[in-house]
Formats: structure tokens, C-alpha cells, sequence
């Protein structure tokens, strides 16, 4: 069931068993999850159903340091949150990501297969050779090869307040309160117990909602705002005993035009590593280093895609014959690829060893050029921090100070040159990296964020360093649980949404089995 | 056409040729005789402009190898070929050659970076004898 919180009396009391803030990705799986006939689930969500101006700027925040993209721009606030414009890039973490997590790859496993149905992904594999095909096939690394192939597999994307309404809508036990914002949280004196929440509406309408159980599903950077500002009882924040909420902070650092490769335009191994369907499916490869590597050069783990660069970007899906609907959803991010790499490329064409490349397989050369990502290690000093401007329902402001390691470029470098010995191993291709002085472009130029929030509220199993437990539930309070990728101890380089929904089912048993 | 995949972890060719020339006794050549094998070196090379604009920034960073005898030397033995060797090679058993040998340097990690360009130590010393 849906309701207007603004059309609630002033001073409005809502009696739940669970109360979760935020209807994202994260929010709208526990509430479909926990849905039963003997459990009061209230969801509350800021937004309504679509975009609205005035409850967007809730979203508005500083920004220091490294460039970022605005915090009301990047994030939606409305039903179904960051899903309304996210792009659908799926992968699990696998063991050696998982390396800093209380728990191993076992424990996510049945969840990741659940989390696959509600992200609307195709068959669970995530091998790149199950995807190969005789158009876009993996490259051959063979045996103590460096790199590694990997591959993302593309949802729909799932919109999830559009995919889900009907069900929110119907689900037994669940309320879902839109307009209605959380911005206060209550505790008994020895912060030891959530007593309730307070509610307000951009319409002026105030209530609390109370229940036995609260999850903070807010986003990864709102989560960390929420505590902060939840400073009646801790002055530094609920949560915050040992100054870690909002510290931490980390998103993917995406770079793209890092480097051009020159290589058969109609190889299908460059295919694989870019955007391309196969068996109706949306997949993308990518290049990342062996464990071995990893472990011995102590590289982050990174992810290398490969665009075409000789039609302009996309090329590749635009030449496939998508069904309509994909076309239409695959557009979602065109712009945004096309701003990043069309102005660059095309001026940057001066080919030095195109000659070895003709003498030696005896064709002209087709032009790529590589995109990176990675997951730096955890760093306290990036970080969520709250400022003394307030929002239009008086909650003060957040600051987001994002730093990368000091090597970040180094490492960049380092996995391009790795690259480029397995393309000529492989007799594929050769590569060049951008810089300067090299070749007159700086990618660094151009780094952006993945838009992905994670580590403000790291999980360890010791309370000196990290937020919450191996549960979600913040160390210390027996009735609060913080659901979505602010929990991540550490990034890999998967994008995070397939996890949060995964860590939201394994949430939803914790407290159905806490709750029964 | 991509050629076989024929590559082999020789590490002879993962350390600096440099020991390995002297080893040849390449250093006893007459200048003839090395004119003649560098000319034949460079006949492999396509774009000749290209490759000495790479050449002068792998000779800049390698001030060692600046002379033509002894990156010719490198070369040879790189090539697993004396002089003799090289000038009994037809151009396209000596590209297959090259191109074997620029696999294994890749496939060891005995890359080099010249204005950008990842290349194999090997094509880029042919680039460097383009002057
Ligand atoms: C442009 C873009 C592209 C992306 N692409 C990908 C991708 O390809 N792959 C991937 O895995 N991830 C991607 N992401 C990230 C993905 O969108 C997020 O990981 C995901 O949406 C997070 O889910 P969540 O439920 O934790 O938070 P959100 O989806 O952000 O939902 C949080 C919800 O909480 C509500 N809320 C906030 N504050 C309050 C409050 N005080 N009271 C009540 N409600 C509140 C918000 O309105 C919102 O609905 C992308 C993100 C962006 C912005």
C-alpha cells in the first residue's frame, strides 16, 4: 500500500515491526523481502514517484578535493532512488574481493542467486568463456598469463520503483510512505536502543514512526548523513563512538581514453570488451590482473573495457541488432560516452608504429581505446563529513571530501602496460599510453566517478574498525541495521548494486529469523 | 591474416642483449659488414619516418645503444642470427622471425615505453636503427 505522508495528521504516530528509510535498490528489496501477513513493515521513502525539484535539493551537499559530480545530480530522490538513472552493469564479488569481509563468498553465494531474479539478469554465469562467441570472443591469456578476463552482465537496467511498484503496492504488511523523510533518530540515553524515528514532510507535516527494528537504506552517502545528524544523544553521531561513520568513503574512479590500441578493427577479441549482446543479454567484458599479480605487485583491483574509436563510441552496439526495447534503455548512457570520448580522439590519430602493425599482418590497423576502473584500498581520510548549512527540513549538509591513493596513476599505468604485453603476446595488437608528455593528453583530465557510494559505514567484526557487524546491525545498538554499499569494507572494481541487493536478502533472513 | 601463435619464454631474451653481442664476437665486424645488416634490419621497417621518430626517443633514453653497431649487434642476437645468418634470410623469414622474437619479449615483460608506445624491446631497437 502506498500513502501521501503529507496527507497524514500533523504529528502523525506510526506503530511497524521494521522501519526502513529509503525505497532504492536496497529499501524496496527488504520491503518485498520481509513482506508477510504477520509482520508491519513501513517504508519511508523522501521522494514520491517521479523526479520533484524541491525534494532533490535534500540531496545537495559540498563537494572538496578531487572533482566529483554534484551530490543533488548524481544520486535521484524518489521511488526506486539511483536505479531511476543507473546503467545496469552486474558482478559479484569473488573471493579475493571479499578478502577483507567478515564473511567468504559461500555465505553471499545463495544470495547472489536471488539477487540475480530481482535484478533482472540473464543465466548466472559470470564466465567470460560462457559468453563467447564467434563475433566477440575472450582473449587467449593462457596458463601464468598477467591478466585475467572478467565480465559484467547488463540488467535491463531494472528501474526499481517502476518494476517493483505493483508489488509495493500489494505486498502484505508493507506501507509505503512517500514524501516522507527521516531526520531524526532517537535513542534511549545510552544509544544502546533506537527508540524511534522523526518524519517530515517538505509540506511542513512532522511525525515518528517507532518499531522494533530500523534499517538505514538511505544511499551510501545519506546513510553516513543520517547518523552524523542523529546527534542528540552522541554528539558525534549514533554510531560514531569511535569516529569512523563517513570515513572511508569510496567510489569507482572511472578514466576513460587512458590509452589507444591499434588492432584489427574486426577482431573479435576486441569485441568481447566492450558492450555487446549475446543471446539476448547485454555483457561487457573487461581485463583485470591474474590473483598472482595482484597479490605480488599490490595492484587495486581494476578493470580494463576497450570502446571502438574509429565510428565513435558505441559503435558496436549500435551495429548489433538489439531488440528495440535494449536500444532504448542501452541510450540511457550514450550521451555521456559520446561527451566523453568523441572530442578527444579524433585529433589524436598520428599513428607511430602503424607500419609494424602493416608489415607484419599486412592490414590497416583499427583504433580503440581503453577504459579504466578500479577499487583503491579503503582510506579514512576520504571522506563523508557533515557541514553547518541545513536542508529545507533543517538537517545540516554534507561535505564529501573523495581521495584517491597518491600511486593511483602509477597503478593505472602499470595495468595499461600489462595490457599491452598480452596484446602483443598475443599478436593482437599494440598499445599507447596517454599523458603529457607522451602524446599531449592528460587523461586525468577526464576522471570521473562510477557513482557508486560505499564504505561509510564499513562492516568489521571489531568495533574500532568498522560500523557495523557481520549483520548490518551497528555496533553497539541493538536495533539498527544499515542496508546498501556503505556497509563495504572493501570496493573491488564490480559495480555494487548486485551486492547491496544481495546483502539486502541475507539482511531480510537475519531479522525474519530475529524477529520469528 | 594473424600469424600462428608461436611464442616461447625464451629468458635469454628477457636481459639486455648487450653481453650477448659481445658474445657473438659481433664487435669484430667491419663496418661493411654491419652497414649491410642494419640496411637489411631496416628494410623491414614500413614507415620509415614513423619508426625514427620512435628511434630518437628510444636512443634518447638509451644513450648506450646509440651506436649503429651496437644496436645492430642487439638486434642479431636477439634474432638468434649472426651477420652471416641475417644476410641468408629472405625479408619474410626475417619478419617471422621478428615477429616470433616481439612476442617473447612481450610475453616476458621486456617491453619498453617510447612516447607513449608499449613496445617489445626488440621492434623498438629496429625503430632506434632508423635514423
Ligand atoms: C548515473 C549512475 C549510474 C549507475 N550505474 C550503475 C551500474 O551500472 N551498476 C551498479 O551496480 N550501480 C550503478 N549505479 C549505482 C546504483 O544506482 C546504486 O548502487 C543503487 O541505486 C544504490 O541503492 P540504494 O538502495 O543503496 O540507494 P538509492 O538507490 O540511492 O536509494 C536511496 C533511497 O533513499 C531515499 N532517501 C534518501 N534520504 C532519505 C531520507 N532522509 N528519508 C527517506 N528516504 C530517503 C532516496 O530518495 C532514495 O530513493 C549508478 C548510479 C548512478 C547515479
Amino acid at each position: 500500500m502506498f500513502v501521501d505522508a503529507r496527507t497524514l495528521p500533523q504529528r502523525f504516530v506510526i506503530d511497524a515491526d521494521v522501519c526502513i528509510i529509503g525505497a532504492g535498490a536496497a529499501g524496496i528489496t527488504l520491503a518485498r523481502d520481509l513482506s508477510s501477513g504477520n509482520r508491519k513493515i513501513a517504508l519511508f521513502e523522501s521522494g514520491n514517484f517521479d523526479f520533484d525539484a524541491d525534494t532533490q535539493k535534500l540531496y545537495a551537499g559540498e563537494v572538496v578535493q578531487q572533482a566529483y559530480i554534484p551530490l543533488d545530480r548524481d544520486r535521484l530522490r524518489y521511488l526506486g532512488g539511483s536505479t531511476n538513472h543507473w546503467q545496469g552493469s552486474c558482478r559479484p564479488f569473488d573471493a579475493l574481493d571479499l578478502a577483507d569481509w567478515p564473511f567468504g563468498p559461500e555465505v553471499l553465494e545463495p544470495y547472489y542467486s536471488r539477487a540475480r531474479d530481482v535484478c533482472q539478469l540473464g543465466p548466472d554465469s559470470f564466465d567470460p568463456a560462457d559468453w563467447s562467441t564467434a563475433e566477440a570472443r575472450p582473449l587467449e591469456l593462457g596458463q601464468g598469463s598477467r591478466l585475467k578476463s572478467g565480465v559484467f552482465q547488463y540488467s535491463p537496467p531494472t528501474r526499481f520503483g517502476t518494476v517493483y511498484r505493483n508489488d509495493l503496492a500489494t505486498a502484505a504488511g508493507v506501507t509505503v510512505y512517500l514524501n516522507a523523510n527521516l531526520v531524526q533518530i532517537d535513542s534511549n540515553e545510552s544509544a544502546s536502543v533506537v527508540t524511534g524515528v522523526e518524519i517530515a514532510c517538505l509540506n511542513g507535516k512532522r511525525g515518528r514512526a517507532r518499531a522494533k527494528n530500523y534499517i538505514l537504506a538511505a544511499g551510501g552517502i545519506e546513510n553516513a548523513r543520517l547518523l552524523l545528524n542523529a546527534d542528540r544523544v552522541q554528539k558525534a553521531g549514533l554510531g560514531n563512538a569511535f569516529d569512523l561513520v563517513g570515513r572511508n568513503f569510496m567510489d569507482h574512479p572511472f578514466v576513460p581514453a587512458v590509452a589507444t590500441i591499434f588492432a584489427d578493427d574486426a577482431s573479435p577479441e576486441m569485441r568481447f570488451y566492450d558492450q555487446h549482446v549475446v543471446r539476448s543479454r547485454i555483457v561487457e567484458g573487461y581485463f583485470c590482473a591474474s590473483d598472482e599479480v595482484r597479490r605480488r605487485e599490490k595492484l587495486p583491483p581494476f578493470a580494463i573495457g576497450i570502446r571502438s574509436a574509429n565510428a565513435g563510441i558505441d559503435a558496436g552496439v549500435g551495429n548489433i541488432k538489439l531488440p528495440a526495447v535494449l536500444r532504448n534503455l542501452l541510450s540511457d548512457s550514450l550521451d555521456r560516452k559520446v561527451a566523453y570520448y568523441l572530442p578527444r580522439i579524433l585529433d589524436r590519430l598520428e599513428t607511430p608504429v602503424t607500419w609494424l602493425y602493416n608489415k607484419m599482418w599486412r592490414k590497416p590497423p583499427g583504433r580503440f581505446v581503453t577504459v579504466y576502473s578500479c577499487g583503491p584500498d579503503p582510506d579514512p581520510q576520504s571522506r563523508v563529513t557533515l557541514i553547518d548549512d541545513v536542508d529545507a527540513l533543517g538537517m545540516r549538509m554534507c561535505r564529501l571530501a573523495w581521495r584517491l591513493p597518491a600511486d593511483f596513476e602509477q597503478s593505472m599505468h602499470r595495468a595499461h602496460e600489462l595490457l599491452a604485453q598480452e596484446l602483443g603476446r598475443s599478436g593482437i595488437g599494440r598499445l599507447r599510453i596517454e599523458s603529457s608528455s607522451a602524446t599531449g593528453y592528460d587523461p586525468m583530465q577526464n576522471l570521473g566517478n562510477g557513482s557508486h557510494h560505499m564504505g561509510t559505514t564499513r562492516m568489521h567484526n571489531d568495533p574500532h574498525r568498522g560500523v557495523v557487524d557481520a549483520d548490518c546491525r551497528i555496533h553497539g545498538i541493538s536495533n539498527l541495521f544499515i542496508a546498501g554499499s556503505a556497509v563495504f569494507p572493501s570496493y573491488a572494481c564490480d559495480d555494487p548494486t548486485l551486492t547491496i541487493v544481495a546483502l539486502a536478502l541475507r539482511l531480510s533472513d537475519h531479522l525474519k529469523s530475529s524477529i520469528s | 591474416m594473424r600469424q600462428t601463435r608461436r611464442f616461447v619464454l625464451v629468458s635469454i631474451g628477457c636481459v639486455s642483449g648487450l653481453p650477448l653481442m659481445l658474445a657473438a664476437g659481433f664487435g669484430f665486424c667491419t663496418d661493411t659488414r654491419v652497414d649491410g645488416t642494419a640496411a637489411k634490419l631496416r628494410a623491414l621497417v614500413a614507415d620509415a619516418p614513423a619508426a625514427c621518430a620512435l628511434g630518437r626517443s628510444y636512443r634518447a633514453r638509451f644513450p648506450e645503444e646509440e651506436k649503429q653497431a651496437v644496436l645492430t649487434g642487439l638486434l642479431c642476437s636477439s634474432l638468434g642470427l649472426g651477420v652471416r645468418g641475417i644476410a641468408a634470410q629472405d625479408t619474410d623469414a626475417l619478419l617471422s622471425r621478428l615477429d616470433s622474437r616481439v612476442r617473447e619479449d612481450f610475453s616476458c615483460g621486456d617491453t619498453v615505453q617510447v612516447n607513449g608506445w608499449v613496445l617489445a624491446r626488440t621492434e623498438a631497437r629496429l625503430c632506434a636503427l632508423c635514423k
